[in-house]
């Protein structure tokens, strides 16, 4: 069937394009979150800040490597010119997202949780590890039941801290609303990433996945704008 | 009465400075900020180093401490600050 498709079609098929404006909207909220937030952490060197900062800087670079490179590759033909082969790419491209979704959710986790937690380095670090195991088993020896069973892992970790976190919010309401975002961004993240470790498991789903996702970032992206005056 | 938190702390010893017509010297500065001294030289030191506050010495070589232009501009922003850290719990 490909065969028989234009050029263009062939190279970016319909069901592409959704994926693509679902990336790039989600990069853009990401990176106008950053950058909105930049000045205040200037002023303040506040680590709170700055762990938020850096929790959508990384969910930035996961959202690039999920799709975004494909496009840059096969639109300029990268793969050719560089004679890289795809399936390279792909593994670079997945470790690189799942490594950068995992610290993104960790980083926007400690964000809440660092004072309670006693600031420290080796927590950062073992950050990092945990999320360079799961980009490796991801990589090396994902298959489905162990990609579901890791993210369903991780899923309960982030929902107990979380949970922990809206038990000692000091203002009940705005940490329940909080609370719920940061759940639904937690959903969604683990239904974002079985879709890209297991494409046919969500494959019904898959707009409205896009669609819940792009209209969380959309709610975080309003606060900031309306806390930050940009 | 709560203790301060070390922002809240930051912004009340630029207030004073600025109070100060933007110059006070460094010893009724820290009969102001209400600290112990030891506590005093810490977040003095913190504020010269984020080039929040400046030392200058005039012609008869007293030590006096004022505003930098990022001093004035986290005065101006503190509240935004201090609702972006409660609005997200941070």
């Amino acid at each position: 069937m490909d065969l028989m498709r234009p050029p263009l079609e062939f190279l970016f098929p319909p069901e592409a394009g959704a994926e693509l404006i679902y990336s790039f909207v989600i990069i853009v909220c990401s990176l106008m979150i950053y950058f909105a937030t930049k000045e205040m952490y200037e002023l303040s060197s506040y680590k709170g800040i700055k762990y938020f900062r850096k929790s959508f800087l990384f969910f930035a670079i996961a959202y690039f490597f999920r799709y975004f490179i494909k496009f840059i590759l096969t639109i300029f033909n990268l793969g050719n010119i560089l004679d890289i082969s795809p399936r390279f790419i792909g593994g670079i491209s997945l470790f690189i997202f799942l490594y950068s979704s995992s610290m993104a959710i960790f980083y926007l986790l400690y964000s809440v949780m660092w004072k309670k937690w006693n600031h420290s380095k080796l927590k950062i670090f073992l950050f990092n590890l945990a999320a360079l195991e799961i980009a490796i088993i991801g990589v090396i020896f994902g298959g489905p039941i162990t990609d579901l069973i890791l993210n369903l892992i991780l899923f309960v970790f982030v929902i107990f801290i979380l949970f922990i976190a809206y038990k000692d919010s000091k203002n009940k309401q705005k940490g329940k609303n909080l609370f719920i975002i940061y759940l639904l961004l937690f959903i969604f993240w683990v239904l974002n990433v079985i879709d890209v470790l297991i494409p046919r498991f969500l494959e019904l789903y898959r707009l409205m996945i896009y669609v819940f996702s792009i209209l969380i970032f959309m709610i975080i992206l309003y606060k900031v704008l309306k806390k930050t005056g940009s | 009465m709560l203790k301060r938190g070390k922002l809240e702390i930051m912004r009340d010893v630029l207030k004073i400075i600025q109070d100060n017509r933007n110059s006070i010297k460094p010893t009724p500065l820290l009969r102001k900020s209400k600290m112990s001294s030891i506590r005093f030289k810490e977040y003095y030191n913190e504020l010269i180093e984020r080039n929040l506050i400046r030392e200058i010495i005039n012609e008869r070589q007293d030590k006096y401490v004022t505003l930098t232009e990022k001093g004035f501009k986290f005065l101006e922003r503190y509240r935004s600050i201090v609702d972006f850290i409660d609005e997200f719990d941070l």
